[in-house]
């Protein structure tokens, strides 16, 4: 007769081996997945002039300056005809800076309706200053949830987009690395690959299609030699991650990997 | 006029830098280099240093070199103190100085202060004097800094942005940023980058 260690030793044999295959499994498909999506490249099939719909992701101070920095020298109201600014719950003041912004935007481009044109959304933080670790799961899930209303255009912060718009996904997402980002790039990479799963089951994968929610991220201008905890968090994530110093140029997440770009001082 | 800013930031206390600055060998070199002016940004933990130094300085009654000393505890924002350092002849304004700390509070009292305090935090008001293109020093607070922040104040100074000064021996980089007019790397408005390309590269353009 078999002594308990034993049966202890064979149990444990024949349900940890295979929840461990399952596992590895699991994180191999998500690992490839992240190295397919990441290195793909995409259909060019946006025409000029059609209607972009970029959502800005706000954090706190020093990133919210430095974003703004960034966009003054980018945007143009001929392209990017929508824009969506998502800041965290308690920080008026970012949310108070993307409507100065908007409205030294509007003054340059000499628009006049452009209040139609951009939408501030509030989404509760990650984690509180203080709050306990023990909640800090409970408030990150409510945060990726907000994020995911957010990217489907179902926020109730959110006003309807313009008719022109065929999609309620935002064409572009754009962040310097507030925490609020890991958030927002994960839950545009879920969407992703939900669209896309549902696309090949209904047969459609090899139908060249506008892409969506793709994701740019730009190191802040103040790390010169090593990535923010967001940066490296979100390296295997963000489509096109870009650095404002040579030195950080050319890393990726693991082998096969895009690797960062250097963009030179875009906030200036 | 011809300002000497100096700010500690919001969030912790820099009370060497403030001790630094009210010197009366610092002060002799701004007024060998011709300033008129200096204002500090004495932030909480200065605001005794800087009043202690003012009633000592109305009781001894004598100019400190020439200067016209201000100082303040907080505002929100930097950018009226920084036209104030930029070359203006309208306004009979000479090219002046910005020095600023770097380094930031703990990360937890960083996140617990307002937002305003934020944006005091060390590379903010370095990024905001680079680009009003005034001479720069900048002082890593050595009880606070960030190893990453010490790392961009030493590549700003390599690459000759700007000019790192040590509270023990601040005086002498005075001649340093006040002598960098002519260096061209200072001046950062030839090029202009932007995020055009990299973003339209993920548009997906036709063209």
């Amino acid at each position: 007769m078999a002594s308990t260690p034993q049966i202890l030793c064979e149990l444990s044999l024949k349900i940890l081996a295979p929840l461990a295959a399952i596992g590895f499994l699991v994180v191999l498909t998500i690992l490839l997945s992240l190295a397919i999506s990441q290195n793909a490249s995409i259909p060019k099939v946006r025409q000029r002039g059609t209607p972009v719909h970029i959502l800005v992701v706000l954090g706190s101070g020093g990133h919210t300056a430095e974003m703004l920095y960034m966009l003054e020298n980018t945007f143009k109201s001929s392209i990017y005809t929508y824009r969506t600014y998502v800041v965290s719950s308690g920080d008026a003041l970012s949310a108070q800076k993307a409507v100065e912004f908007e409205d030294t935007f509007a003054r340059k481009e000499e628009s006049d309706n452009n209040a139609k044109d951009y939408n501030i959304v509030t989404i509760p933080r990650a984690r509180r200053v203080h709050q306990s670790y023990l909640t800090a799961p409970y408030s990150t899930l409510r945060c990726f949830w907000a994020c995911l209303l957010v990217l489907g255009g179902r926020h109730p912060a959110q006003r309807r987009l313009p008719a022109q718009f065929q999609s309620s996904h935002p064409d572009i997402i754009i962040t310097n690395g507030p925490a609020v980002a890991v958030c927002m790039l994960l839950a545009a990479k879920l969407i992703r690959s939900f669209i896309f799963v549902s696309r090949w089951a209904a047969g459609r994968g090899s139908k060249p299609d506008i892409s969506r929610l793709r994701t740019v991220y730009v190191e802040s201008w103040a790390r010169v030699r090593t990535l923010s905890t967001s940066g490296f968090l979100l390296l295997p994530v963000a489509d096109k991650f870009l650095v404002q110093w040579p030195t950080l140029a050319g890393r990726r997440a693991w082998w096969g990997m895009k690797k960062t770009e250097y963009c030179g001082w875009v906030v200036v | 006029m011809k300002l000497c800013f100096v700010t500690v930031g919001a969030t912790a206390s820099f009370e060497k830098l403030v001790q630094a600055v009210l010197q009366e060998s610092f002060l002799a070199e701004l007024e060998k280099y011709n300033f008129t002016h200096l204002l500090v940004q004495y932030g909480k933990g200065g605001q005794h240093i800087f009043e202690k130094y003012a009633t000592e300085r109305v009781k001894s009654s004598d100019r400190a070199h020439g200067l016209d000393i201000g100082g303040f505890d907080l505002r929100p924002s930097l950018t009226e103190y920084l036209r104030m350092v930029q070359e203006d002849s309208s306004k009979h304004q000479e090219l002046g100085m910005v020095i600023s700390h770097a380094g930031k509070a703990p990360v937890q009292f960083w996140i617990t202060k307002s937002m305003e305090s934020n944006r005091f935090s060390g590379t903010g008001s370095i990024l905001a004097a680079l680009r009003a293109s005034v001479p720069l020093v900048v002082v890593p607070n050595p009880d606070l800094a960030d190893n990453h922040q010490q790392e961009l104040a030493d590549e700003l100074a390599c690459q000759g942005y700007a000019v790192i000064g040590n509270v023990a021996d601040l005086p002498s980089t005075v001649g340093k940023a006040a002598n960098r007019r002519e260096r061209a790397p200072f001046f950062l408005n030839a090029s202009k980058n932007s995020l055009d390309v990299p973003l339209s590269d993920e548009l997906s353009f036709v063209d």
